[in-house]
């Protein structure tokens, strides 16, 4: 730890005001999110707990039937917005979170693999990931999204559907993993140590991952934080076009195509709070992510 | 027999481009052959040089003798044991590879810069099931340390804290911690400077002495090559043109072209 | 042959970083005469490359100028160092491929810049371009040739006459032999060394290799941790070293000699300390064998106009 805090690292990020706000409000959304239970005023999933009465509170205004006033109004159903947004970023980040996860593991094996192991399976999986680039991203996530709804049965699309949308940007992303880690993977392997380390016996694997990987993990957490921001908006997106998050379980996307809805008829705040978090939200985690990148690697650009 | 014997050793590459793309533009095959038909004996316990301009194919041959790149044709034999032998076990061959380990060139890419000197050290000790448990390895590594002029605290830092030459150090305490009976040393000065230089070479002969080591020295400064080798090999582009004894070669070169390098080799020589 | 060209009056190089600041280059004088080679040896972090840029004017921050004066045909240059630039003072680099641009033809770098610095017409340029070719060895009929075409000695040879397009007064040749194998290495610096008794051009050689100053330079400096430890004719310094640095360096270069087969070379103990944690005194005094109470305490000055030792100061 006080190595950390000695680094040129830690150094850069405290003369970096840009850095510290944006990681402030990472943190701070994060933290909200994980502690929404104790936070929130009250349980947006509970149906029981909402009163139709209260619907179309406006913020801080007290409601001209129930007399409760609530911080960021109400939506159609009386639910306190305020609350359903911290619910709603829970499933945001969550979902983002372990998209990332599942597309950076996948990503950085397929790399090392395609790297360190070349050959036909270079070749195969460098192919794939070509034809995966001419596609944008939303358009795949979309594609694997339909093709597994279609494949589950229906009572349980709807208790699947976040597994479903995890996997759907997981797999739309792991391309700029695998493209990084087998570039960096091809230098590394040409490195003496990675010949020391055949010259005693290791196989391919324990090379690879005892040795190459903690070489190639720079530029992966960078590219990490900055797919976070992506995968945030496009499970925003997916929800937005109805084909992602359910309305039982919103995330801050269907938080904004419910608000939309009511846009015109002069309910702004249901669309506008959302939509304002999801915004500091991803720009906050790009922001983040691009001073990482650089400050680890300033030829990353 | 000698302890090393390379024979007919050959090494080709292939430079063409994939078949499909030769089909369509009708190129013919391009290969490149690196080392051809080279033949050397080192006895047990002395220093064997190969001099030669770059591409010259020391490298690949350094690769062949410990068994990171496969030939083309020919064979290695150590101690009577060849090589390629496709019949050994995965036993046998961890065996053979202990006792020849290599110290590299370049004190930067050689070690693992995320790996603490310690790890590295014990490292082959594992691989090779040499010796068991923590402690017991801690203190090899400390010996190593200490063989090579560095310290026992050394084992706790990462290799970017330690200058070239004390990287160097730490490369040829990772060939020892295998205990091995011959080491490739691929220009395993050349990145550094003279007074580092010259306390790294002098550690490895005074090593050859302690531990009875057997080295193929390879290099491209005639300078170095007489104070290290008991025998010199001068390649060129792939071909063994002369071998001889140091001093006869320095006195008596056969070939052309270890003339031309001999004189083309700064020297501080003022009688001229 | 015996006008100065180039003056370095106790020139300073400064780098603030947040561990400190630290002198890359500490109270460094000498003078380059019009037509001399001056060699500039030391290990690596000496200060070499730092000398060599602050002449051209060419370091970067952190790192800066921070004491001293520069003099080029007695001119004050420090203060103004795009005046110096182009002209009158090239730079050779260690390593040929970062010097040309991949992507362009080396007529084209050739023409481009003699344009840049001298006032002669399209054609004259192109026609100097391919002298500057001839002059160094390559066909001129290659001129149209992209640089990944030639060999590394080509490749030097043509940084070379980039170099020299310009009719410089000064090369500053920053490891110009490094990367190169010995037998180009021998052409290179004959070449270099060729031009300029030719062309009267004077240069700085930085080189961390004694052989090759040995054989190209006329005078040498010798430098350790930022500071000069001792300067002076090449043949006089090598053969007769009167700084313990300078003789431990010698000492410890092997040989093409018959009476060192096989022998066991001299080193000097221990390694040059890192320019942020020098020790007070005499910077070499830990390495030394002939250190005495002084060098503790007193930074000796180059005395005797030759080596800055206290050893130094019975014999003047
Ligand atoms: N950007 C920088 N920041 C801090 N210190 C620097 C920087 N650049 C150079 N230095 C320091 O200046 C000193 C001299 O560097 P210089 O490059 O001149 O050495 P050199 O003698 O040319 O060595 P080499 O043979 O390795 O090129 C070194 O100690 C180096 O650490
Ligand atoms: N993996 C490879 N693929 C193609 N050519 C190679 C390979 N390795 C070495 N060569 C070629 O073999 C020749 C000898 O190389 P090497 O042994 O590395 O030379 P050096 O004497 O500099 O160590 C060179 O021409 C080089 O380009
Ligand atoms: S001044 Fe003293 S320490 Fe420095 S070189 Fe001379 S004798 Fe050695
Ligand atoms: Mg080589
Ligand atoms: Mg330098």
């Amino acid at each position: 730890m006080r190595r950390f805090l000695n680094s040129d690292f830690f150094y850069a990020f405290t003369r970096s005001p840009l850095a510290i706000v944006s990681l402030l409000v990472v943190v701070l959304m994060v933290l909200s999110a994980i502690l929404a239970n104790f936070i929130a005023p009250t349980n947006p999933f509970d149906a029981a707990s909402l009163n139709l009465m209260n619907g179309f509170t406006a913020p801080m205004e007290p409601n001209m039937f129930t007399g409760e006033t609530f911080l960021l109004g109400t939506d159609d159903q009386g639910r306190d917005l305020f609350s359903a947004i911290l619910f709603g970023l829970r499933v945001s980040l969550f979902v983002g979170v372990m998209a990332v996860g599942l597309a950076m593991v996948l990503g950085v094996l397929l790399g090392l693999i395609a790297g360190y192991l070349g050959g036909w399976l270079d070749t195969l999986i460098m192919r794939l990931a070509d034809i995966q680039m001419t596609f944008p991203s939303i358009l795949i996530a979309m594609l694997i999204f339909g093709v597994a709804r279609g494949l589950l049965p229906a009572e349980l699309r709807e208790e699947m559907a976040i597994t479903v949308l995890i996997l759907s940007i997981g797999l739309s992303e792991w391309v700029t993993f695998a493209r990084t880690v087998r570039g960096s993977t091809m230098v590394e392997k040409e490195k003496e140590y990675v010949s020391a380390a055949r010259l005693i016996g290791l196989n391919p694997w324990q090379i690879m991952l005892r040795h190459i990987l903690p070489n190639v993990l720079g530029p992966v957490l960078v590219i990490a934080t900055i797919t976070l921001a992506l995968a945030i908006i496009a499970e925003a997106t997916l929800s937005f076009l109805g084909v992602g998050a359910p309305r039982t379980e919103p995330s801050l996307g269907t938080l904004i195509r419910v608000g939309q809805d009511f846009l015109f008829s002069g309910e702004w705040w249901i669309l506008l709070f959302p939509a304002l978090t999801l915004l500091a939200l991803a720009l906050s985690v790009n922001l983040f992510g691009d001073w990482l990148r650089d400050t680890l690697n300033p030829r990353l650009r | 027999m000698s302890f090393v014997v390379a024979r007919d050793l050959s090494r080709t590459f292939n430079l063409s481009d994939p078949w499909i793309v030769r089909k369509l533009t009708m190129r013919p095959k391009r290969l490149l052959k690196a080392v051809d038909a080279v033949n050397f004996e080192i006895e047990r316990g002395t220093t064997y040089a190969l001099v030669g301009e770059s591409g010259s194919g020391k490298s690949t041959i350094a690769n062949m003798v410990v068994g990171l790149l496969a030939p083309s044709a020919g064979s290695i034999t150590i101690d009577g044991q060849n090589l390629g032998d496709a019949s050994m076990s995965r036993q046998e061959q961890q065996r053979l590879r202990r006792r020849i380990q290599m110290v590299f060139q370049s004190p930067y890419a050689s070690l693992n810069p995320r790996w603490r000197v310690g790890d590295i050290l014990s490292e082959p000790m594992r691989a090779f099931k040499l010796i068991d448990g923590a402690t017991a390895q801690r203190k090899r590594v400390a010996q190593l340390l200490e063989q090579v002029g560095l310290s026992d605290s050394d084992a706790s830092k990462f290799p970017h804290e330690f200058s070239g030459g004390q990287r160097q150090r730490i490369s040829i305490a990772r060939a020892l911690a295998s205990q091995p009976e011959v080491i490739i040393c691929d220009e395993p000065t050349s990145a550094l400077d003279v007074s580092v230089q010259a306390q790294v070479l002098n550690l490895l002969k005074s090593l050859q002495k302690e531990f009875g080591l057997t080295y193929l020295f390879i290099t491209h400064d005639l300078a170095v090559v007489s104070t290290m080798a008991n025998k010199i090999g001068v390649l060129n582009q792939g071909v063994l043109v002369e071998e001889q004894d140091t001093e006869d070669l320095f006195t008596t070169p056969r070939e052309d072209y270890t003339k031309m390098l001999l004189s083309s080799a700064p020297k501080i020589d003022f009688d001229s | 042959m015996t006008e100065t060209l180039l003056e370095l009056k106790g020139l300073e190089v400064t780098f603030t970083t947040r561990r400190g600041t630290l002198k890359a280059v500490d109270d460094l004088s000498l003078t380059v005469k019009r037509g001399e080679i001056l060699g500039i040896v030391g290990e690596s972090g000496a200060g070499k490359s730092m000398t060599g840029a602050a002449i051209i004017g060419l370091i970067d921050p952190p790192g800066r100028v921070s004491n001293g004066e520069i003099w080029f045909e007695q001119q004050r240059v420090d203060k103004n160092p795009e005046s110096m630039r182009g002209r009158q003072v090239s730079m050779v680099f260690q390593d040929p491929l970062t010097s040309l641009n991949p992507l362009r033809t080396v007529g084209d770098q050739l023409v481009e810049t003699i344009l840049a610095h001298m006032d002669v017409t399209k054609a004259e340029a192109l026609q100097r371009a391919r002298d500057g070719l001839t002059e160094v060895g390559i066909d001129p009929d290659r001129i149209n040739a992209y640089p990944h075409a030639f060999s590394g000695g080509m490749r030097q040879r043509v940084v070379i006459a980039l170099a020299l397009a310009t009719e410089p007064q000064l090369v500053i040749a920053d490891e110009p032999t490094t990367a190169l194998d010995v037998s180009v290495q021998a052409q290179v610096l004959d070449l270099l060394k060729k031009l300029c008794r030719e062309r009267g051009t004077s240069v700085i050689l930085i080189t961390h290799d004694m052989g090759v100053i040995a054989q190209t330079s006329d005078r040498i400096a010798v430098m350790y941790a930022g500071r000069l430890a001792e300067i002076g004719e090449t043949r006089e310094v090598l053969t007769n070293p009167q700084h313990p640095y300078t003789q431990g360096l010698m000492a410890s270069t092997p040989s093409v000699d018959a009476k060192s087969f096989g022998q066991e070379l001299f080193q000097i103990p221990g390694a040059m300390p890192k320019l942020d944690a020098l020790p007070s005194g005499c910077a070499f005094n830990p390495r030394c064998s002939q250190a005495h109470a002084r060098c503790q305490t007193d930074r000796p000055p180059i005395l005797a106009d030759r080596a800055a030792c206290w050893l130094m100061e019975n014999a003047s």
